[in-house]
């Protein structure tokens, strides 16, 4: 009892602990991310790129004079969590801006949490394109990621130069992400390709362990090429029960997946049994083979170094550009103030390891596409990797 | 509540209500909030413990009436701009009312399987509101829910200058002491002893005449109510309602503060929810191995403590009346 009575006066001391002993000067960017649960597993390389983001501007010197401070804390992959969070690091910790949120919930959770506090908020990841739809646009809300729209026309846009492909299925998860990918894709293919007809449309919910009825029922429809938007460990379960029933096969290894699995996380996760030949996307390619740019060179081995991983991550460059988006923010406005870096940040054009993005003045977006490429071996690595990565963006069918 | 003490007497209800009312004058903005969630998760594991320490009922699914709640009151006020006074009502009927069908069929079961049907009606109330895009608008939520009109409260005096969380702490607070209150009462009452005698032997209690379903079931309803008032506030305050309020992860989270405060005792489990709250900040800002630190912390508290934080008190202080006792006679 003695004991217990320790450990609550400690709790007590450290519940009252300051939380002045950081230096007043930094410029503190709250960074709710989920940190740990599955969702780690996309949350851990993009906190690390924008540690590297952070630690590179500290090494010259900072912005205005100031040096950046990374808040992380564990949203846990839950709005209500964020939420409380982004309060927490808002009125208790004073971060001047927010960076961060993963899934579909999180990410309009806290953006109307920055709205009320009149904090600039960027989302490095999130797809949804509800948190920029015209209801719930305010000054403080940017998007780095592409969203569900473009991940659907980039897809139709690399289906459609498979001039030979007149039946086409579609295959994704049974919930809002993938009900938008798919809806853009079929909107987009049926203006580019009005010859192609969709044969089938199947969609497992999330967290399928077992895709063996939906793909048997696909492979009956007999499709030329397949647009999938099934991720992450759905597509490590899906790759491994489709290959066994001939599914890749039998379409040819046509099938365009928009969900990240061309990224060199979802690789690794799968290992030789990858089905090679398929067609996928990344933020960054990581493994790139063919004209790697300087840029991206450097900053992958940079990122290696400092993650002391020997392959890097697909995800990371998104924390680390959404840290570099801000700080030029902050450069062109001149200030920290979120009013004036809000304003900055329309229009901005800013540098990252795979080219120059701008942010859309009226959509707040960076209009971002991603890199497109056959997933093929490679005998310098025990995983497959993107063969030549093209960047595709919307297309030439723009709205 | 079976231990008799003077401390019953106390209106503790409105002392703790007068305590907390300062708090937006005392403490920090954060504090505001802080006190906000503190009194909504007070009010949805008290609403649990009618089930788990009353009535002896296991619900697992108990988060179900706090996520339809927090919807349909959401729904009302962003959707179809109702007004608070009217959403909040609907929220707590509705809430009522699903846990009327809910239980129908739950209160026909016992023990585990009970349990697992709590369960079972709880995942299908998340997948509904997971799904149903149009409505509650899927996965990504219904954000932007907005704060009720509480511009009537500068006519108070001594409310003029608040902020409107600092308002909405007032409004959820007084709502919360009278549904606590409420609570008491119906715990105290005829109705209430009657649920403790099934707790204790369903069997016996079915012999002397009681319809043991039909009162579990009623138990089933008051408290599914008063989860659906809870998360009606909690959607407000949170300014959005998800489909992770009704994930299952969180009724482990109101059965871990109604355990860890004392399900055995009425204020128990507010007890649980205000420490729950305060570790799971003061951890998370530390450390992103919170499970680890957390689950450590819960064990020593629990094995120190098998009765809850209240429970641990409340014998503390017989032993010591006891002692003190024992001196004035000897």
């Amino acid at each position: 009892m003695r004991r217990m009575g320790a450990l609550v006066v400690a709790c007590a001391a450290a519940a009252l602990a300051p939380w002045g002993a950081a230096a007043e000067s930094t410029i503190r960017i709250g960074f709710p991310m989920p940190l740990s649960g599955p969702a780690a597993v996309y949350g851990v390389p993009v906190t690390k790129g924008a540690e590297l983001a952070v630690a590179d501007i500290n090494a010259q010197g900072g912005v205005l004079g100031r040096k950046l401070e990374l808040l992380e804390r564990d949203s846990k992959a839950n709005a209500d969590e964020a939420v409380r969070l982004s309060r927490e690091l808002i009125l208790k910790n004073n971060a001047d801006f927010l960076i961060g949120t993963l899934t579909s919930s999180e990410a309009p959770a806290v953006s109307t949490i920055a709205k009320e506090n009149k904090i600039v908020f960027i989302a490095p990841t999130a797809k949804t394109i509800q948190l920029t739809g015209p209801a719930n646009l305010h000054p403080y809300i940017f998007r780095l990621a592409s969203n569900t729209d473009i991940e659907g026309r980039t897809g139709a846009t690399l289906v459609a130069r498979w001039k030979d492909v007149k039946r086409v299925a579609t295959i994704a998860p049974d919930y809002a992400y993938g009900r938008d990918a798919v809806a853009a894709f079929i909107d987009f293919i049926k203006k580019a390709r009005p010859d192609i007809e969709i044969v089938d449309q199947q969609w497992p919910k999330l967290g399928q362990s077992d895709f063996t009825p939906f793909i048997n029922a696909q492979m009956g429809k007999r499709p030329d090429a397949v647009f999938c938007d099934v991720y992450g460990g759905d597509f490590v379960t899906l790759a491994k029960q489709a290959g066994p029933l001939g599914y890749f096969k039998a379409i040819n290894y046509r099938l365009a997946d928009g969900g990240e699995v061309g990224s060199v996380d979802e690789a690794r996760a799968l290992g030789a049994d990858y089905p090679f030949g398929l067609w996928s996307d990344a933020y960054d390619p990581v493994v790139w083979s063919g004209d790697e740019p300087p840029e991206h060179k450097a900053f992958v081995e940079h990122l290696r170094a400092f993650t002391k991983d020997p392959y890097g991550s697909g995800w990371a460059i998104m924390g680390y550009s959404a840290v570099e988006a801000l700080a030029a923010g902050m450069k062109k406005a001149g200030s920290t103030d979120s009013d004036k870096v809000s304003k900055a940040l329309l229009g901005l054009t800013f540098d990252t390891p795979v080219g120059k993005r701008t942010f859309n003045t009226a959509t707040h977006e960076t209009d971002s596409g991603e890199f497109w490429g056959e997933m093929v071996k490679d005998e310098h690595y025990p995983f497959a990797i993107m063969k030549e990565p093209k960047y595709l963006a919307q297309g030439p069918l723009t709205n | 509540m079976t231990v008799p003490w003077s401390g019953n007497r106390i209106p503790w209800t409105l002392m703790v209500f007068l305590a907390a009312l300062w708090v937006p004058w005392l403490g920090s903005r954060y504090d505001t909030f802080l006190g906000t969630q503190i009194a909504i998760d007070a009010l949805f594991a008290v609403s649990l413990n009618l089930l788990l320490g009353t009535t002896g009922l296991v619900s697992f699914g108990h988060v179900a009436y706090f996520g339809i709640g927090a919807y349909i009151c959401g729904i009302l006020m962003k959707t179809y701009g109702v007004p608070f006074a009217l959403a909040l009502p609907a929220a707590w009927l509705g809430a009522a009312g699903f846990a009327l069908v809910f239980g129908f069929f739950c209160v026909r079961l016992t023990k585990i399987y009970f349990a697992m049907l709590t369960l079972a009606f709880s995942q299908i109330a998340w997948a509904i509101c997971f799904k149903w895009n149009g409505v509650t608008g899927g996965d990504q939520g219904l954000p932007d829910v907005p704060y009720p009109d509480l511009d009537w409260m500068s006519a108070l005096p001594g409310l003029d200058g608040l902020r409107v969380s600092d308002r909405f702490y007032l409004l959820t607070l007084a709502l919360v002491a009278v549904s606590l209150a409420a609570l008491r009462r119906i715990i105290g009452s005829p109705f209430g002893r009657m649920l403790t005698a099934i707790r204790e032997n369903p069997e016996r209690a079915a012999f002397i005449g009681v319809n043991v379903r039909r009162y579990e079931l009623a138990a089933f309803v008051v408290a599914g109510g008063f989860a659906g008032l809870a998360g009606a506030l909690f959607g407000i305050f949170n300014r959005g309602v998800f489909a992770d309020y009704l994930y299952w992860t969180k009724s482990a989270e109101v059965m871990i503060m109604a355990i860890l405060g004392g399900m055995e005792h009425f204020w128990g489990p507010v007890v649980g929810a205000a420490t729950l709250v305060m570790l799971n900040q003061q951890i998370t800002s530390y450390t992103e191995y919170w499970p680890f630190v957390l689950g450590v912390i819960l064990l020593v508290l629990l094995f120190a403590f098998p009765g809850g934080i209240v429970g641990g008190l409340v014998a503390g202080v017989n032993w010591l009346r006891r002692r003190g006792g024992g001196r004035q006679s000897a």
